[in-house]
């Protein structure tokens, strides 16, 4: 199934909330996203953009007090999330979806070996016995390319090294085969050769199991190499979307344009020492976020209109829609 | 190049590892072994490697914040290796580090002003009076609003916070100033502005860099001379263009192969040269080549003997048996 019928996953009208100090600031504004079975879709922004605040809600993890959903849909195998019950949601979390965070360091229980943490899933999950649960964590390590796995199965987090636990993440994330993964930053604290080997792991399981992949990054180079489809987030919304090869030959939002020009580019011809693209200032704070388009401030093609008013979504082409007034009326 | 500013000669920090079994000989780690590079006056010597590779403590070494174990380290014709004490505070006006984290590296109780003129009092430079036109003057350098100087480090930016370690690091006007990874903890798009800033600084001041990083594509934007460090020794040093219009190294070109790029895409990723494994430990490391145990063209006496540093071409060094020179031509074992 490669996106015929419904999706996999389908978020529309998505809010979130966080109040304190009498104040209330948005964190997720109006966030639409489709993912398919079989299709990687990337999430590209800032921090502070709501990048990794759109994964938590999709797992209904939102912090809360102080966070809290108000509104939206988020539809996973035809099931609105945001109303099943908690106990249902038990069930889906690291079993229908799977989830690989940031900090293999953290995510890691350091008093629990590496067995009694992948066995745990799949006790609960799939109703294994500990001495089937054992054998398939080993599985499951040989699955990721960890070495000697029948050893390693015994061995707790800090005898690994950081390419090791982020695959014993891999390993927890996909034991109990997922239709879908949610991976946020799942490089960021590795080194590129290993960075390499994640990803290659990460393309490998998604031909083999033809689950969705949705990507959190900030790299424009790991979107070009691992996506499908990318939405690029802003103050707390999807500011663009589009398919990959789209967005990167004709980016349409100033904000996406910036984020790829703003980075030094190793296929560049010879530098010549010159200045690169900057985006001027920085992320507004979600306490205070204007209410026109929230990119207005560091844009250098702002208009009075900007400042005032939101832009609404504009089709531009099949599956490529842009929220920015300079694409007004250029409804495809 | 013009006159090296910064000449380092066979550069060794060894650290004894904390034993606690009497009967097992103690072990060493080999964090820096055996590296040596010039960096000429006004310019910009790239370091790049990976996470254990030694390019930190190259940098911490040269301004003496480890101990040396052993070579040179000569700054604007004076040899700096055997200073001791007030001689070598002294002589760390000449040489200032920007630290990779901006969070870290600021005292949260201290006000932006006295951060930025804590050297010149330490190093007790001018009269009070010039201290605070002197950091007026260095607000503005490096683009902060002169008012800042009385905020605290919480109240700044990431990007603004990496400003003002920048700014203290130029305070006693030193001649090399060594950067270590100093935009790898801020967000992408406020990456290009102190890289921007750095450049105008050197452009303008003349200033020379020391700057280590992991990323290729942002030494390859900053650099005018690369080198390669694995398991604490240089693989590979050469001018910016000849490395990377061809890098010799099979570990430089591994290295640049990795790097996910816009324009490569899915294609570069399916031609991608696979590293197997992690770096081994710099605690007693294999004899041979360091990088024999991942190399993809690794030969058994690339694992017998340790390859020199050698200069294959004018300007361009590389450690490895398996590049030769034919003639005039190389020939690489990995492409």
């Amino acid at each position: 199934m490669t996106g015929a019928g419904t999706p996999l996953l389908e978020i529309s009208g998505l809010s979130v909330e966080f109040a304190g100090g009498g104040r209330t600031a948005r964190v997720l504004n109006d966030v639409a996203l489709v993912v398919a079975a079989n299709e990687t879709l990337g999430i590209v922004g800032e921090s502070g953009c709501g990048k990794s605040m759109t994964a938590l809600a999709i797992l209904r993890l939102v912090p809360s007090p102080p966070g809290r959903i108000t509104g939206g849909r988020i539809v996973f195998e035809g099931e609105d999330l945001l109303q099943a019950p908690e106990q249902r949601l038990r069930d889906v979390r690291g079993h229908r979806i799977g989830m690989i965070f940031q900090e293999p360091m953290t995510s890691l229980n350091p008093v629990l070996t590496i067995g009694d943490q992948l066995s745990e899933t799949l006790i609960k999950h799939l109703k294994l016995d500990s001495r089937a649960a054992r054998a398939r964590s080993i599985e499951l390590l040989k699955a990721v390319g960890i070495p000697a796995p029948e050893r390693r199965v015994d061995e707790y987090p800090h005898q690994l090294s950081g390419g090791m636990r982020q695959r014993v993440m891999i390993a927890m994330a996909i034991g109990c085969e997922p239709r879908l993964l949610i991976a946020d930053e799942p490089t960021t604290a590795l080194d590129v050769t290993v960075q390499a080997q994640i990803f290659e792991l990460l393309r490998e399981l998604r031909a083999r199991s033809g689950m969705g992949l949705i990507l959190i990054t900030h790299d424009m180079g790991v979107i070009a190499e691992m996506t499908d489809r990318v939405a690029v987030m802003y103050g707390g919304r999807v500011v663009e979307e589009a398919p990959t090869a789209d967005i990167l030959s004709a980016p349409a939002h100033p904000y996406t344009r910036g984020l790829i020009a703003c980075v030094p580019d190793l296929d560049a011809e010879e530098v010549s020492g010159g200045d690169l693209l900057e985006i001027a200032g920085m992320v507004p704070s979600v306490w205070d976020l204007p209410k026109g388009c929230p990119f207005a401030d560091r844009c250098a093609e702002a208009m009075p209109r900007c400042v005032a008013e939101m832009p609404p979504a504009t089709v531009l082409a099949a599956g490529h829609r842009v929220a920015c007034w300079l694409h007004e009326g250029a409804e495809s | 190049m013009s006159a090296p500013l910064l000449s380092v000669r066979d550069l060794e920090v060894h650290f004894a590892r904390p034993h606690f079994n009497p009967l097992k000989p103690r072990e060493t780690v080999r964090a820096v072994d055996g590296v040596s590079f010039d960096v000429g006056k006004g310019t910009t010597l790239g370091i790049v490697g990976e996470s254990g590779s030694g390019k930190t403590t190259v940098a911490r070494g040269l301004l003496r914040l480890v101990p040396v174990t052993s070579g040179r380290i000569v700054l604007g014709g004076t040899d700096i290796t055997a200073l001791r004490g007030e001689e070598m505070r002294h002589m760390r006006r000449h040489m200032q580090y920007v630290f990779q984290d901006p969070y870290s590296s600021l005292n949260p109780r201290v006000r932006a002003g006295a951060i930025v003129r804590s050297p010149l009092d330490v190093l007790g430079i001018g009269t009070p009076a010039e201290r605070e036109a002197r950091v007026s003057e260095l607000f503005a350098a490096v683009g902060l609003r002169p008012e800042s100087q009385g905020l605290f480090p919480h109240q700044f930016s990431g990007g603004q916070r990496q400003r003002l370690n920048i700014a203290r690091a130029l305070a006693p006007a030193p001649d090399l100033l060594v950067c270590d990874e100093p935009v790898s903890a801020l967000d992408v798009a406020i990456r290009a502005q102190i890289l921007n800033l750095l450049q105008q600084l050197k452009r303008r001041l003349g200033i020379t860099y020391l700057f280590i990083s992991h990323d290729m594509a942002v030494v390859k934007h900053v650099a005018d001379e690369v080198a390669v460090m694995y398991l604490g020794q240089i693989v590979e040093r050469a001018p910016r263009s000849a490395f990377f219009a061809r890098p010799l190294h099979p570990y430089s070109v591994a290295l640049m192969s990795a790097v996910p790029t816009v324009r490569g895409g899915r294609e570069r990723a399916e031609r991608r040269i696979r590293l197997t494994g992690d770096p081994p430990s710099p605690i007693n490391p294999p004899p041979g080549c360091r990088f024999a145990a991942r190399c993809p063209v690794a030969e058994p006496a690339c694992r017998q003997t340790m390859p020199e540093l050698r200069e294959l071409v004018p300007g361009q060094w590389v450690r490895c048996h398996r590049v030769e020179a034919v003639g005039a031509a190389i020939r690489r074992p990995l492409r």
